[in-house]
């Protein structure tokens, strides 16, 4: 029966979730992409700090000096939090292993060893996250439910696929652990288009569409007016 | 760790001075005097503003990201410097900038919406509207959190866009719209109401005080036709900037600089940065027509940060008559002056310790941060800068038209102007050189009501104090092509 359960999880719910996710982010992107070129001809000034917008990018992008000068510990965190998070699924040798059975595809894979250790830092970076979150009052007040979920959803995966590669240690059987695995992943999957964690796809292009929001369409303010009926009134 | 402001500090800088049968008339809550509020029904009043900015302009891209891609990690909030010195979790930008964001998701994305029909959500309420009347002017539109936003977020633009739909359902501080009335509808065309036979009489006293001081006939040119620079100072400067206006019209005088103050229209104040982009498109197209009328090439903007800053960035957005014309501020002129060797500055003048405060409409996009410092440095025997600066500098806690809000007096210079009192505390200086008019009250407020020993002046004020003039029959042609452009 479990087996039943893996095969579907690993088969049509893994590529029905990986496919939302692409097409869900695919959408995000291409619905910002629109946004950003009718903004763009829109625009009475279109002169924009080019420069300045890719640096501050690529500054965020590898936060590692504008991360250290303020919430020092949060932000080192969070960066080992994300280096794991993005490098371990995608360059795990099991997972490649698949995507080549299931699609002929292949990539280089990281050690086995870094892979463990950058699965350890991960749990243990997104548990001192969510601790973060709840000691700092800024952060707590301005949380939301999703604030608080994510760091422990996070490390579902992660901890039952460090069970899985270290069976002995494991509360449940392999089948059991493997299939939790793999549902809480393509369930992440899923979320991930429809929550913020979108930023994944959308970070890279915050800065230009901030630095856009600024520069504002010709006749803007004179449009708003008439479509208040307020054209012509003094103040 | 600086220490936050205890409780009744807090209390006494946010008590509301106005009178309790006022605010229940209007049924609302803040600090500011409002002139006539919309009562009742503001949530539906508010959406319908929102719902036609969004259609009209290019607001609606900025929300769909930040929707998608706020975080919530609070770094925002110990850079600000109002989260600083109260703790407040209220005073966390992502906080203030939550109104905004979850106002659009509810009523203006489908998940919002479908959310809402599930469990019930009610949706924006009057009491929401003033939360937020109350946050959006308690922000200064610094814009110094947006240097520390992972995912890009820039609060100071929806602290204007909050400040917009407000204004649009009679939210704005009385003292904002008071004087804008008066730019744009007055006799005066200013926002001081400055008649302009005093303006002209303010510049002939001027023009005797700079003869007297430094034995050189120095103009101010009224209403000269063809002259290269129509020039803009923000108008309280002729009432209260004596020295500023002195030392700009010596440095115009040196250079040989052909320039003109425009009688139809010379304030260079403009408002509507702070509360809508409708003033802010009215207040700004008056300046072409006072270009044309007098047939000026340039755009000459004095020691103002909003106003620089408006005219600078946002003429080339609205100018309705055809190319906008070029604006160049007195900073960058008079840097450049230096630079070509134009300038004979005393260096024995300013012997006590000199700091430089950013205003934040000059410095936070680096426009303008090394060009004064080096003019400075060109005179003055002791010059210091505070920490952080440029770029990261922190507001004087009167930004964004706050500082012409009297009534919020004891919240500017307690808790908006905390973090810049230390700073220039910790410096020892003894003059504090702020290129902005807002600056200038607004530090001058917090050095009186802080108890600081420190003059707060202007960078041409102490130009003038070291400036070597010469009679100048010969006017060169005005050393602008050194000046690069943004």
């Amino acid at each position: 029966m479990l087996e039943f359960w893996l095969e579907l999880a690993k088969g049509p719910i893994f590529r029905f979730s990986f496919a939302l996710c692409v097409l869900g982010l695919a959408r995000i992107v291409m619905l910002s992409a629109w946004g950003a070129a009718k903004a763009y001809y829109a625009a009475g000034d279109k002169e924009l700090p080019y420069s300045l917008i890719w640096r501050t990018t690529i500054h965020w992008l590898f936060p590692i000096r504008m991360g250290l000068r303020n919430r020092p510990f949060f932000s080192i965190v969070s960066i080992l939090f994300h280096i794991g998070l993005i490098i371990v699924p995608i360059f795990l040798f099991a997972h490649i292993q698949l995507w080549y059975q299931g699609a002929g595809l292949w990539w280089p894979a990281i050690p086995r060893h870094l892979a463990e250790f950058l699965t350890v830092t991960t749990i243990l970076s997104a548990i001192l996250l969510f601790l973060a979150r709840v000691w700092s009052s800024a952060s707590r007040h301005i949380s939301r439910g999703q604030e608080f979920m994510w760091p422990l959803l996070l490390i579902i995966p992660f901890l039952s696929g460090f069970f899985c590669s270290h069976p002995a240690w494991s509360p449940l059987s392999y089948n059991a652990m493997l299939l939790i695995h793999i549902l809480s992943g393509n369930f992440i999957l899923l979320l991930i288009p429809l929550t913020k964690i979108s930023h994944c796809i959308l970070t890279p292009f915050s800065q230009f569409i901030s630095e856009l929001g600024w520069h504002f369409p010709k006749n803007s303010a004179k449009d708003v007016e008439i479509t208040l009926g307020k054209q012509g009134q003094p103040i | 760790m600086i220490p936050l402001l205890d409780q009744d500090a807090i209390l006494r800088a946010k008590a509301n001075t106005k009178k309790p049968e006022t605010m229940e008339e209007q049924g609302l809550r803040v600090r500011y005097h409002v002139e006539n509020p919309l009562k009742g029904g503001r949530a539906q009043r508010f959406l319908e503003a929102f719902a036609a900015i969004l259609k009209h302009s290019s607001y609606g891209l900025i929300l769909e990201q930040y929707v998608r891609t706020s975080l919530k990690c609070a770094r925002c909030a110990v850079s600000c410097m109002l989260y600083e010195a109260t703790g407040d979790p209220k005073d966390v930008p992502c906080y203030r900038s939550a109104f905004l964001i979850e106002t659009y998701r509810r009523h203006f994305t489908l998940a919002g919406s479908l959310k809402a029909k599930l469990f019930g959500d009610p949706g924006l309420t009057d009491e929401t509207i003033e939360e937020m009347a109350d946050s959006f002017y308690n922000c200064t539109a610094c814009r110094k959190c947006v240097l520390e936003c992972p995912a890009g977020i820039d609060h100071g633009l929806l602290t204007h866009l909050g400040r917009y739909i407000l204004s649009e359902i009679g939210i704005t501080p009385r003292a904002l719209v008071v004087s804008v009335r008066e730019q744009v509808q007055g006799k005066t065309r200013n926002t001081s109401a400055i008649p302009i036979p005093a303006m002209i009489d303010s510049c002939e006293f001027l023009e005797e005080e700079i003869e007297e001081a430094k034995g050189a006939k120095v103009k101010f040119p009224i209403d000269q036709e063809g002259a290269e620079h129509l020039f803009f100072a923000p108008v309280s400067d002729y009432m209260m900037e004596a020295d500023t206006l002195c030392g700009i019209a010596a440095v115009l005088h040196q250079i040989g600089a052909s320039w003109t103050i425009g009688t139809k229209n010379f304030d260079g104040i403009n408002y509507g940065l702070f509360y809508s982009d409708i003033i802010m498109d009215r207040v700004l197209n008056e300046i072409p027509k006072e270009v044309k009328r007098l047939k000026t090439k340039k755009v000459l903007i004095g020691e103002c940060g909003h106003a620089s800053r408006t005219a600078k960035v946002f003429l080339k957005t609205f100018c309705e008559e055809g190319e906008s014309p070029p604006v160049v501020s007195i900073i960058e002129l008079t840097h450049a002056a230096l630079k070509a060797g134009k300038l004979k500055l005393d260096p024995n003048v300013v012997t006590d310790r000199v700091v430089y405060h950013d205003p934040c409409n000059m410095a936070r996009k680096g426009w303008i941060i090394d060009q004064p410092r080096e003019i400075l440095r060109a005179f003055c025997k002791d010059y210091v800068e505070m920490t952080p600066n440029g770029r990261e500098n922190y507001c004087c806690g009167g930004g964004g038209g706050t500082v012409s809000i009297d009534e919020l007096r004891p919240y500017r210079t307690s808790i908006a102007g905390k973090k810049k009192a230390e700073q220039l505390q910790e410096t020892g200086a003894k003059l504090v050189v702020a290129p902005c008019a807002n600056c200038k009250k607004q530090l001058r407020e917090v050095v009186d009501d802080n108890g600081l020993d420190c003059e707060i002046v202007g960078l041409h004020d102490l130009i003038f104090r070291a400036i070597i003039l010469q009679e100048n029959d010969s006017p060169e042609k005005t050393p602008e092509s050194t000046i690069p452009n943004e």
